[in-house]
């Protein structure tokens, strides 16, 4: 008793352990739902290349192109997991500045669709630095929340935490990505309530933004997002033009029934008729061919995924850890609450995907990459346990 | 055993911030739960539906019109394509109507308010499309296209429409296609009709609409929930092309015969006329022109209310066939009614001479010859070589009315002669029947007798006049006047050949036709009809001043001129007691103006034109000294 006590975790600590004891630390559980959900992100994009009448393993299709993201995902995971998430609050303050290089960078040399900027290419990849950039948000927030401890509950630390998250909210609504920004918003609303923050100062804030919207309505917004908007609050949806995604997924997503259609038989979603359905419509699909019963199977999946994730911060002993969890938790909701709620006409079009399972390489490997740190905060905590 | 981290201040971990989060996102994604619930089980079926509905639809396959060319081969109509704007009612707004039709007439350079009255018109349901405008200009439709959000409902399409090669020359025999109308849509609709179809509306592409018109096949199309077509499937049923018509008719002799109508309507200022030529051996129709005449390349193309109303509203009714579709008097041409109908009843012989005066005198009523003199005794060749009325007065007298009737109807009148052309009328042979049904009572001597000149009731079609004197040329036979030559399907074999048709033998016998004929040509060599006597081709025939209307200030009534004849085989030398005639003319004169027998005078430019005859035999300044309006 006490013979080893009083001295904190250093990483000498830990390269002094087994493999095997860092291994029981491993939430294995968490590693599984998420493999699972890339394996049905997968599966959609197999069925979604199949109905295109491509050769799903040919260079260029969604499944062949998901298939290298994911391989490249697994890299970034064991590198995230086995590097000492400890390091994370030293390098903060860098972290911060690179996340705002990045996306800097997609103003500068971005390519979207029309005249907005979102993907940068890098050799034959194209990358959306705004997918990492929630990330390393998640880390700089972590570390600013934790090193406020004891001092959350103030108003001070609480300004703090939206200063820190105005400068890359505002490049990412430049791009324009309007879907992406309030990811950024709805990780930090996660974080300041995990954090423990002054319920009656959110509140306020709470109430500053809702004020804000006719302000940004006016000048924020750009025609064909407002016109989203308009489509998803209008009662007659025209579902000639901004309406029709909407319309269209409703009618995949109803086809689908309590059984579905069965693999790459989604006639909804085949052709032209759901645009984008390989990305952020990516649930219509599954939808459509897995049903109702596919859809719950999705969503027990992210439930315990999400026990998984808040669990580890549960467990972290540093605050930076529990903050982590909580940031990575909230992102993973936001999205998945988005996401499917567009697709399910109860929320507006925003091009936000589906954690894991949308093909996208940022998004995956971003996620990756939290969870990896996750790991790396469960292997780094428990040493006690035993 | 405690735990070795035990010192580390403990990080901030509030159970009820961490519970209310789990219950976050327990209630978020229940309420996702609910709602795919909802859309997959509860309204399931409904949505089911509406995506089988969105995945394929039939829809037609139009075919390609049939073509039609002249006897040599020359296409007469040719399909081109061409941009058509079309609006579906039920996407435009009633609220955005008035500026989206405004819009579209400025654009398309057409009154409002015919854009209205077609929507109006509209035969199919609000849900179908409406035929808005043909034949748009290329760079007008790519406005149309664009405009998209401004024009609701509106839609531009290719379609093939019709270009008739010699517009007016040929209208009259060809006719347009046209949008189909609401009556004709709810007939129609069995056959494969579409509510926004063209048809055959008049002449030939409305009697050979089933033919012309193929068969349209069908392909199923991929559509999303609205309608909107996303992408051919596959053709279920090729369209089958139409088949094409040959006919009868020469476009060299249509545009001769137009020639000498048109040349006639400017020397003497007649309005209406017809031309036909036949050949009597076979019914067949080489020319027919009916004056004044239209474009139906306007129709084609898309005609104007008001330039449709200005054709309806024209008192000479351009878009009627006179040759068939109208009736008038024949005057003096119906002469070989009676001639034929009293020696076929031994009422007489070809010797018999009968006394012809200024006048018959019948109770209190004075019937006068057209010469007031008179022309002495006359056998059959004087008689309808003079061309006198008071012999014919006499010869229907002698027939009576029913008899008289009874010939006409052998010779083909009051009844259509079967032509393949649409809206034949039947003409009228008096008889006592007849005015007992029609009038209420019995015919009166009087009436008789005008009957046997061709006045009074008798009307007849200038088709029915021609196939009468071609029976009379060819010996007796009275053939079906035919425009169609051959039907050719679309690999190029004949599907229907040219057959004669044969409507009847007359009782007339052989005897008394070769004397009709001779006393054909008589009005010739006793230069009654001496329009024709320099010609040096034979011609026999009859000519006809019919009365018609109301007298004028000066106790003048106004008159048609006709003019029907044929020549022998051997045009130079034959003869008139052979029948191996190939070529009957026949000009008709409405309200002619002129004493000088212009009908007669058209049908002389007609044949120097058709036998290459180079001397000009034509006599104008006859016409304008008799010319009824401007002399006197």
């Amino acid at each position: 008793m006490g013979v080893i006590r009083a001295e904190p975790a250093r990483v000498s600590d830990w390269a002094a352990n087994s493999v095997g004891a860092a291994w029981r630390a491993f939430d294995l559980q968490l590693t599984v739902y998420a493999g699972l959900l890339v394996a049905i992100g997968l599966v959609m994009a197999y069925t979604n290349s199949v109905e295109d009448g491509s050769v799903p393993l040919e260079a260029g299709t969604t499944f062949s192109r998901g298939l290298m993201w994911a391989a490249i995902a697994v890299v970034v995971f064991i590198i995230s997991t086995a590097f000492d998430y400890r390091w994370l609050k030293t390098l903060a303050w860098p972290i911060y500045a690179f996340q705002l290089g990045l996306l800097v960078l997609t103003l500068a040399i971005g390519s979207g669709v029309g005249s907005s900027s979102r993907w940068v290419s890098i050799g034959p990849l194209t990358f959306q630095f705004s997918e990492i950039a929630k990330i390393l948000m998640i880390i700089v927030l972590s570390a600013y929340l934790a090193s406020r401890q004891g001092r959350l509950d103030s108003l001070f630390s609480l300004v703090g935490a939206c200063v820190l998250v105005g400068p890359p909210l505002a490049l990412v609504m430049l791009q324009p990505d309007l879907g992406t920004s309030l990811v950024f918003a709805g990780i930090l609303a996660g974080m300041l309530w995990m954090s423990g923050a002054s319920i009656r100062w959110l509140l306020i804030i709470a109430g500053g933004v809702v004020a804000m919207i006719p302000i940004a309505w006016t000048y924020l917004l750009h025609d064909y997002q407002k016109a989203r908007l308009e489509a998803f609050f209008n009662a007659t949806p025209d579902i000639q033009g901004a309406g029709f995604q909407l319309h269209q997924a409703q009618i995949a997503v109803g086809a689908g029934g309590l059984v579905g259609k069965g693999l790459t038989n989604g006639t909804q979603t085949q052709g032209q008729l759901l645009p984008v359905q390989a990305t952020d419509f990516v649930f219509a699909t599954l939808a459509e061919e897995l049903g109702f019963i596919g859809g719950i199977v999705l969503f027990v999946l992210f439930l315990l995924l999400l026990w998984r994730v808040l669990t580890a911060g549960w467990r972290s002993r540093d605050a930076f850890g529990t903050l982590f969890a909580a940031g990575v938790a909230s992102m993973i909701l936001f999205q998945l609450v988005v996401n499917v709620g567009m697709v399910l006409g109860i929320m507006p079009i925003t091009g936000i995907p589906l954690p894991f399972v949308t093909h996208g390489g940022a998004s995956l490997v971003s996620m990756a990459a939290g969870l990896g740190i996750l790991q790396s905060i469960n292997i780094r905590q428990t040493r006690a346990a035993w | 055993m405690s735990n070795f981290l035990d010192d580390r201040p403990m990080p901030v971990r509030s159970l009820s911030r961490f519970l209310s989060f789990v219950l976050i996102i327990v209630i978020a994604v229940s309420g996702l739960t609910a709602r795919l619930f909802y859309l997959q089980v509860v309204d399931g079926g409904r949505l089911a539906t509406l995506a089988s509905r969105n995945q394929t639809a039939l829809e037609p396959i139009v075919s390609p019109r049939g073509l039609i060319y002249d006897r040599n081969g020359r296409a007469l109509v040719t399909n081109v394509a061409t941009f058509v704007v079309k609006l579906r009612p039920s996407e435009l707004p009633l609220s955005q109507r008035p500026v989206v039709v405004e819009r579209l007439a400025a654009l398309l350079r057409m009154p409002a308010a015919d854009i209205n009255s077609t929507i109006d018109g509209n035969p199919g349901s609000n849900f179908d499309l409406v035929r808005i405008a043909a034949d748009v200009n290329e760079s007008t439709a790519r406005l149309i296209s664009e405009a998209g959000a401004d024009l609701p409902g509106v839609e531009v399409a290719v379609e093939a429409r019709r270009q008739y090669t010699d517009g007016p020359l040929m209208s009259q025999v060809l006719g347009y296609t046209g949008p189909v109308s609401g009556d004709q849509l709810r007939r129609l609709k069995a056959d494969g009709y579409l509510p926004d179809d063209l048809l055959g509306k008049s002449g030939l592409e409305a009697q050979y609409e089933t033919q012309l018109r193929g068969i349209y096949g069908s392909q199923s199309i991929e559509q999303d929930a609205s309608g909107r077509k996303t992408q051919v499937l596959q053709a279920i049923r090729q369209a089958q092309p139409g088949d094409s018509l040959t006919l009868t008719i020469d476009t060299t002799q249509q545009r001769y015969a137009q020639t000498a109508m048109l040349w006639a309507m400017k020397t003497v200022g007649i309005k209406r006329g017809v031309v036909i030529v036949m050949n009597p051996q076979t019914g067949e129709i080489l020319a027919l022109v009916s004056l004044p005449t239209y474009d139906n390349n306007q129709f084609a193309r898309g005609i104007s209310n008001a330039d449709y109303a200005k054709l309806l509203n024209n008192p000479d009714k351009p878009l009627l066939n006179h040759a068939s579709q109208a009736h008038y008097p024949p005057g003096s041409t119906y002469k070989l009614v009676a001639g034929s109908g009293v020696l076929a009843d031994g009422k007489i012989t070809s010797k018999t001479k009968v006394a012809t005066k200024g006048y018959l005198t019948l109770g209190s009523t004075r019937f006068y010859d057209w010469n007031h003199r008179g022309f002495g005794a006359c056998d059959i060749y004087c008689g309808f070589g003079h061309s006198s009325d008071t012999f014919f007065f006499q010869m229907a007298g002698k027939l009576g009315i029913d008899r008289l009737g009874y010939w006409a109807k052998q010779y083909g009148f009051g009844q259509p002669t079967g032509i393949d052309l649409p809206g034949e009328v039947s003409g009228i042979v008096p008889t006592n029947q007849w005015k007992q049904d029609a009038l209420g009572s019995k015919i009166f001597p009087g009436e008789t007798y005008q009957a046997g000149i061709g006045q009074g009731y008798d009307v007849v079609t200038p088709i029915q006049l021609i196939n009468a004197y071609a029976a009379l040329a060819n010996g007796g036979t009275l053939y079906q006047p035919q425009i169609v030559r051959d039907i050719v399907g679309p690999d190029g074999k004949v599907v229907r050949p040219f057959q004669p048709k044969v409507i009847r033998k007359l009782a007339v016998p052989a005897s008394v036709l070769k004397t009709m004929r001779n006393a054909a040509r008589s009005t010739v060599t006793l230069r009654h009809t001496y329009n024709l006597v320099d010609l040096p081709i034979k011609v026999a025939g009859k000519s006809g001043t019919a009365e018609f209307g109301l007298k004028d200030s000066k106790g003048r009534l106004p008159f048609h001129s006709w003019f029907v004849g044929f020549v022998p085989k051997d045009v130079r030398h034959g003869s008139f007691d052979g029948n191996d005639s190939q070529l009957v003319v026949l000009a008709f004169a409405y309200d002619s103006r002129t004493k000088g027998n212009v009908a007669t005078e058209i049908v002389k430019y007609y044949l120097q034109m058709h036998f290459g005859i180079q001397h000009d035999y034509r006599l104008p300044n006859l016409l304008k000294r008799g010319n009824f309006y401007q002399s006197n």
